[in-house]
């Protein structure tokens, strides 16, 4: 009954690409406390989906992830306005942009709905168990594959991209913005560059996990990770590890129930995470913790 | 009591900030020397903070200016470091205390470049200046106060500035850390570099600094310290509290009698 076909290991792979991008994106949101951020830019995009969409008139048209690049944009500055201009608090100016963006979206799909074939049905549950009849054909008629493996690729190679020439500043401005603000460093750049990086990423994500669900893979690795490591690396390392795992027992999971993958996956990722909890409070903790010790007095 | 100075290193003039419409700080107008160990002193919600703040930057002014080195700050700022207050960052953030002080050499590098050898040793030397060798690959979540104190003026140091701004340094920290820093600040005021740093205590204030800015909204006092630490400025600076008062008539006795009184 346990099969490991192509099919599997496709979906399984493109699965550990979607977690990585968001993992990677998630760890820095977690270090600057804004993990809800990503919640709302996944919510805010929608009206820029819908009207990529009408411009487009396809789902898959460059014209959506633009129009949703710029709604997540809208979205971080709308939150960044309301805290220091309007002196609103953080989560409460997260949760008036959100649902006040998502509700735009959801009405522009009603009042539009006779002409769009797209509801929010598709935008909140992707279903990744598709990927393997939905391929790529160039106009030459020869397939190369899944559609949604070269998007997830692609939007890997750009996360990657952005993390790898912006990781010092990232560190910086995670750890102390002002100080970084104060030596010269774009730091406002830097957080709208992370912001259109997780906008673009919850697009990309959504037609395999869901808008939904890519909140949790962006929130719920890098907080695991965080219970087990204080290393930067290695907590990068291991959100990427926890993954490609809850890739893997997600799939394998949804197979044996025979239920939705993105929701196992989420749910692997859960109790992982409540699993480290336990772990790390009650005995392993005192073990990591005495192996660092060591390794700081031994330098 | 304001001494002008002909070459500042900063000059602030007319600065007036706000916050919500009511201004923290009036029309603070005031030139400091350079080479100087300088302290700013004042009650809690004197604006000390506010006006370290906007001499970085980081609080837009509702009207005045600063000038450093007679230059607009964005010209300035590789020779300029800035110590925030400790309780301003997460200390869980995962980084060893080495990643931290490497920061300090970011604004050098600029973009795209990853600290290198040199970057490295430059660290290492600053913690060296601040005791902190031992605790290198030590994570910073593990820190005590006054290491964590250390750890931000390695990171200041290792970007060889010229001048030095720094927000109650000593808040927090044990005995034998404020003895510590202030001998690294007295010896960085000595090779020629000029450090402010924002001061609760007057007490051991009067022993650290050899200039003084006053503060408790508006500016009372910046001078050299045998010209403006009296009783009157303290008073002015502190208002009517009444024990505190006879204190200071106190400090300003012992005070003369000090022979390490310049």
């Amino acid at each position: 009954m346990m099969t490991f076909d192509q099919n599997a290991f496709q979906i399984i792979f493109t699965a550990s690409l979607i977690a990585s991008s968001c993992g990677l994106l998630g760890v820095f949101l977690m270090l600057r406390k804004m993990a809800m951020t990503g919640d709302a830019i996944s919510h805010a995009v929608l009206p820029g989906i819908v009207i990529g969409f009408l411009v487009s008139g396809t789902q898959r048209g460059l014209e959506v992830i633009i129009g949703a690049g710029i709604l997540g944009i809208l979205a971080t500055l709308m939150i960044d306005w309301l805290r220091k201009k309007a002196r609103v608090q953080l989560d409460a100016s997260i949760g008036i942009t959100f649902t006040l963006l998502f509700a735009i979206g959801i009405i522009l799909i009603s009042a539009f709905a006779y002409r769009v074939d797209l509801d929010q049905e598709c935008v909140l549950y992707g279903e990744i168990a598709y990927l393997p009849i939905d391929l790529w054909i160039t106009d030459s008629g020869i397939s190369l594959g899944p559609r949604i493996l070269w998007i997830a690729i692609l939007n890997l190679v750009l996360v990657l991209g952005f993390i790898g020439l912006f990781y010092k500043e990232l560190k910086l401005t995670s750890f102390d913005e002002k100080f970084g603000i104060v030596i010269g460093i774009p730091a406002s750049a830097i957080n709208l560059g992370l912001m259109s990086m997780v906008s673009y990423t919850t697009v990309s994500s959504f037609e395999a996990v869901g808008a939904i669900l890519v909140v949790a893979l962006l929130v719920v690795p890098p907080a695991t990770a965080f219970l087990w490591t204080r290393q930067l690396s290695r907590l990068i390392q291991l959100t990427l590890s926890i993954g490609v795992i809850v890739s893997i027992f997600g799939y394998y999971l949804a197979y044996l129930l025979d239920s939705s993958i993105a929701g196992m996956m989420v749910t692997v990722a859960g109790i992982l995470f409540f699993v480290s909890v336990i772990l790390t409070r009650f005995q392993v903790k005192s073990r990591i913790g005495t192996q660092i010790e060591a390794k700081a007095f031994s330098s | 009591m304001i001494k002008q100075n002909a070459n500042p290193i900063l000059e602030i003039h007319d600065l007036t900030v706000s916050y919500d419409q009511s201004p923290v700080l009036w029309n603070v107008d005031f030139s400091l020397p350079s080479g100087k160990l300088i302290g700013i002193l004042g009650p809690n919600g004197a604006g000390k903070s506010t006006l370290i703040k906007s001499i970085m930057g980081l609080i837009a002014p509702s009207s005045g200016y600063v000038k450093i080195f007679d230059q607009d700050l964005d010209k300035v700022r590789d020779k300029i470091s800035y110590v925030p207050q400790r309780e301003s960052v997460d200390w869980n953030f995962p980084a060893s205390v080495l990643d931290v002080v490497l920061m300090g050499t970011y604004g050098k590098l600029g973009l795209f470049r990853r600290p290198g050898k040199k970057e490295k040793e430059l660290a290492l030397s600053c913690l060296e200046k601040v005791g902190m060798t031992a605790y290198v690959h030590r994570q910073i979540s593990e820190l005590s106060g006054g290491q964590q104190q250390r750890v931000f003026i390695a990171r200041a140091l290792a970007q060889e500035a010229d001048l030095y701004l720094m927000d109650e340094p000593f808040a927090g920290v044990d005995m034998n850390t404020e003895t510590a820093i202030f001998q690294l600040l007295q010896e960085m005021s000595q090779s020629g570099k000029t450090v402010i740093v924002v001061h609760h205590d007057i007490y051991s204030a009067v022993n650290y600094f050899d200039w003084f800015i006053m503060l408790n909204q508006h500016l009372v006092a910046s001078g050299p310290k045998n010209e403006v630490v009296t009783e009157e400025l303290l008073r002015k600076t502190y208002g009517g509290k009444l024990n505190l008062l006879s204190k200071v008539s106190e400090l300003i006795r012992q005070k003369e009698f000090n022979p390490l009184k310049e």
